[in-house]
């Protein structure tokens, strides 16, 4: 008698706990610590998880799906902000005590550091770190989550020379030619975009010779453009046939679906920017912020943003990823670290003398 | 005239007050932040003149100046005597298909100028649909779209229907006995417009002179899709560039900026003060309710009017919104490229695909429809307060109205921000489309109030008078006797607010979150991530559907303009 009640209830009990995982709390994925339940199920308590991206919803579907799938219950609201003004709403919301980011997520790789600097992240070292390369990883707080080739892109209908293939062969080119290739040759506007400039910063570093190639470039009155959209456009039409410092990522999937454009891995080093997320300090929703971001970085997250056009930090997805990205450049991947070297390119002094050069080699 | 002005103070002060909280709340705080040393919201900022120090002595400054006022200048020279023309042409001859163009004329407000400098370059820019059939039927072409030059001519030709709605809706009321009087005494056509109409409209010509000038201040889209490429760099642009100059974004040297453009306000609205300030003279709605007779034109006078009015047509309709529609069926375009091997209906699948975009278009729906309305409800008790009211009250608003529009969208979208963030009992605001209201009545203010404005202006003080010595309350006569005199204006009015709360894209940008999204801001993040196809095809729909909505206005209205 009493062993059978004692069966009885432990049969209840056990009804109970199925229910209740089955109904209100999904599983921690398998692999990660014993006690991310705990995280799972507060996440899925608190409902819903407000994302900060200029990324559009568009590139992001496949993430949010995928991560409403893995969290029943959870509600990803994306908040398309613009790349300029990421930034200023996080910092203007802490100042006023209104937190309302859970996630941001962001291409401007320099400030993202400086929102860590200035305290704005939660300190949280992902389930997902060990899977993440280094250089992708700030202070346990900051983690960069795709690989985005910096490339040449031309219009092979129009743009007929031999076409360079790194950076000294693009300067010889404007330098040998500049009279005929007078306003044919664009790039992104440092001037106007933050993430042009942390690129040209990287360019810098990398190649010792690259103010002869702006040098050059000013020369045949080269065009700068402030948005991807623009120079897509004007590569595509033909009005500046060829383009350097285009976003690979979206060049890829644009020459896909456009034979008559051509992407071009310069050979002797081609940098991979990035957008990188950490979790708001104050975040309304800490734990579903935590599931986000560890999904992001996890291979299910990382695979739907690849798949969206945006490779991976991974080595372990299938779909483009850091190793495949960096096969197509010949194995000359330069990524942007996450490190003190972007913040000091925020420096006004910094800035002012880069700006300085850059208008005296284009306002020739 | 004593007893006209002599009530109603109480709601006159009430809606001053009202418009000044709106209207120098953003003002005052960007010009708080001009003199700091960072965000005001930072405990590490302090008071100091650096950002001044910074920008007056920095040379890119006064190129931008300079080129602005040449730019504002070449877009009025072009848009106010066209606009004229064309609101003549429309509301007092007998034009043939005038009811058709009616609607048409407002076609080139229907897009953003980002989008429409786009389809610019699409028509006729240098790898351009026309400009290459141009080239292979006779081996050069003749224009360039980039730099100043046709920056101000487009910029004056898409100015041409704010000149045309501000003169039409006063030439719409003009008493058609006195141009008939004209004609019996053996004057032509053009002396009738030039010594009897012309004058009558004239203050509708001096607001949209001052507004238009304001718009070219403020102009973004068009000097960055056209002037850019060719380094013509206007305020706006120069503005842009500041955000990333000094690494963090750094609002003191844009607020700097801002508050340069609203000096540039004090002396425009003063001279449009004196100008106006004999305007009764030419008030002509009276008592009697005259049928406006058209003046007949002839078969060369159409002719000669057609013929302008089709140039207009093709280079500010056809051409733009052509490249538009092209881009929007096809994945490649330019040199080498022939369209027919490139049909592609994809561009518009993408469309559907984004969920933000739906919840974006009801939101934009909602604001302008709705809010539209409820924005035209605003500027009717405004201009009602200030109406026949002489004075310190007066002045202030008419220096207040025109403020704003010194202002980017972007500035004003960023001031709303932060006042719906900082100021404790907006809180609750913040995150519904409440906010972005608030904004876009801001911004809208100069145009739908001076439309509002220049008609009441027209409204005889003498029905005024009567109605209040027959012993009607102010409020009694403004109800009764003028707003219904004035409802074509007020119609005008919320057509045109409609449509700019439509293709309003910078305001948006740091006010929009999950939720309120609103198209054109969409189309910046889109701009970014490079999907202009989408954008084309997002454009070529917004365009049939507010043409549509307006023949529909039409249709149901019947009388919107008559």
């Amino acid at each position: 008698m009493q062993t059978l009640k004692v069966a009885a209830c432990a049969a209840v009990f056990q009804s109970v706990i199925v229910v209740a995982f089955s109904a209100g709390a999904q599983q921690a994925p398998e692999g990660y610590p014993a006690d991310y339940q705990g995280i799972v199920t507060a996440g899925i308590k608190e409902g819903s998880v407000n994302v900060y991206s200029p990324t559009d919803s568009e590139q992001a579907d496949g993430l949010i799906s995928g991560f409403e799938k893995a969290y029943p219950g959870i509600k990803v609201k994306w908040n398309d902000v613009a790349s300029g003004a990421v930034y200023n709403r996080v910092v203007s919301e802490a100042a006023a005590g209104q937190v309302g980011s859970d996630v941001v997520w962001s291409n401007g790789l320099d400030l993202q550091l400086q929102l860590v600097e200035e305290g704005h992240a939660e300190t949280y070292k992902s389930v997902e770190a060990a899977n993440i390369p280094a250089w992708a990883q700030y202070k346990d707080a900051a983690y960069s989550t795709t690989v985005e080739p910096i490339v040449f892109m031309y219009n092979n209908k129009v743009f007929t020379d031999s076409v360079p293939k790194n950076h000294k062969e693009l300067a010889d080119l404007l330098a040998k030619k500049g009279a005929e290739l007078q306003g044919k040759v664009t790039t992104f506007d440092p001037e106007k975009s933050a993430s042009a400039y942390t690129v040209m910063e990287n360019d810098v570093v990398n190649d010792n010779d690259f103010w002869t190639l702006i040098d050059a470039f000013g020369k045949a009155k080269g065009k700068v453009y402030s948005s991807s959209g623009q120079l897509r456009e004007k590569i595509l039409s033909g009005e500046h046939p060829f383009g350097f410092n285009v976003n690979g990522a979206y060049a890829k999937g644009w020459a896909k679906s456009n034979p008559t454009l051509t992407v071009v891995y310069p050979d002797d080093y081609t940098i991979a920017a990035s957008r990188t997320a950490f979790i708001s300090k104050d975040a309304p929703n800490p734990n579903a912020a935590k599931l986000f971001l560890d999904y992001m970085l996890s291979k299910a997250g990382q695979t739907a943003v690849a798949e969206a056009g945006l490779p991976s930090v991974r080595s372990d997805v299938t779909a483009d990823n850091w190793d495949s990205v960096n096969k197509e450049a010949g194995g000359k991947l330069v990524p942007i670290k996450l490190d003190a070297a972007l913040l000091e390119g925020l420096q006004a002094t910094k800035r002012g003398q880069f700006f300085k050069d850059w208008k005296k080699a284009l306002n020739q | 005239m004593a007893r006209t002005t002599a009530d109603a103070t109480g709601f006159r002060f009430a809606a001053l007050a009202a418009l000044g909280i709106l209207v120098l709340s953003p003002v005052l705080l960007i010009l708080y932040q001009s003199f700091l040393t960072g965000p005001f919201f930072s405990p590490l900022s302090t008071l100091g003149l650096d950002a001044y120090v910074y920008i007056f002595t920095d040379s890119d400054f006064y190129r931008a100046l300079g080129t602005t006022a040449i730019f504002a200048l070449g877009t009025i020279v072009v848009c106010v005597p066209l606009g004229a023309i064309l609101a003549f042409l429309l509301t007092r001859t007998d034009l043939v298909g005038r009811r058709w163009l009616e609607g048409v004329v407002l076609v080139p407000m229907f897009l953003s100028a980002i989008v429409l400098g786009f389809g610019y370059t699409v028509a006729v820019g240098p790898t351009g649909v026309v400009t290459l059939a141009f080239e292979r039927l006779f081996g050069f072409v003749p224009w360039n779209i980039y730099g100043l030059w046709s920056l101000m001519f487009i910029s004056g030709l898409m100015h041409v229907p704010h000149v045309y709605l501000y003169s039409s809706a006063a030439m719409r009321n003009l008493p058609g006995d006195l141009e008939e009087a004209a004609r019996t005494s053996g004057a032509g056509i053009w002396t009738v417009a030039r010594h009897v109409t012309w004058p009558l409209i004239m203050p509708a010509l001096i607001f949209s002179i001052g507004l238009n000038v304001m718009l070219a201040f403020e102009a973004f889209g068009l000097p960055l899709v056209l002037g850019d490429p060719a380094g013509v760099l206007v305020l706006t642009t120069y503005i842009y560039k500041l955000t990333t100059i000094l690494g963090v974004p750094s609002y003191q040297l844009m607020a700097v900026v801002a508050v340069v453009l609203l000096a540039i306000i004090f002396p425009l609205v003063f001279i449009q003060r004196k100008l106006l300030s004999r305007a009764r003279r030419f008030a002509t709605i009276g008592g009697k309710g005259a049928r406006v007779t058209r003046i007949r034109l002839g078969k060369g006078g159409q002719i000669a009017a057609w013929i302008g009015i089709g140039i207009w047509l093709v280079i500010s309709i056809v051409l733009p919104i052509g490249g538009i529609a092209i881009r929007a069926f096809v994945d490649a375009w330019g040199a080498g490229v022939n369209l027919f091997d490139h049909l592609t209906l994809n561009n518009f699948q993408q469309l559907f695909s984004i969920a933000a975009l739906q919840r974006g278009i009801i939101n934009t729906l909602l604001l302008s429809v709705v809010g539209g309305a409820l924005a035209v409800g605003a500027y009717l008790l405004i201009a009602l307060a200030g109406h026949r009211w002489s004075g310190p009250g007066n002045t202030a608003l008419d220096y207040m109205v025109l403020m704003p529009r010194a202002l980017p969208g972007l500035i004003i979208g960023l001031a709303f921000f932060w006042i719906f963030l900082f100021v404790p009992f907006l809180k609750p605001f913040r995150l519904t489309l409440l906010s972005l209201l608030i904004a876009y009545i801001i911004v809208g203010l100069s145009y739908g109030l001076r439309l509002i404005q220049a008609t009441l202006m027209q409204v005889a003080p003498e029905l005024e008078e009567s109605s209040r010595s027959a012993g009607a309350t102010i409020k009694q006569t403004w109800s009764r006797i003028v707003v219904p005199i004035i409802r074509p204006g007020l119609l005008g009015a919320w057509i045109m607010i409609m449509i700019i709360f439509l293709r309003e894209y910078a305001t948006g940008v740091y006010l929009m979150t999950n939720g309120t999204e609103v198209v054109g801001s969409l189309i910046v993040s889109l701009m970014a991530s490079g999907s202009l196809d989408t954008i084309a095809a997002l454009a070529l729909i917004s365009v049939v559907m507010t043409t549509g909505g307006l023949v529909l206005a039409n249709r149901l209205g019947g009388r919107i303009h008559e």
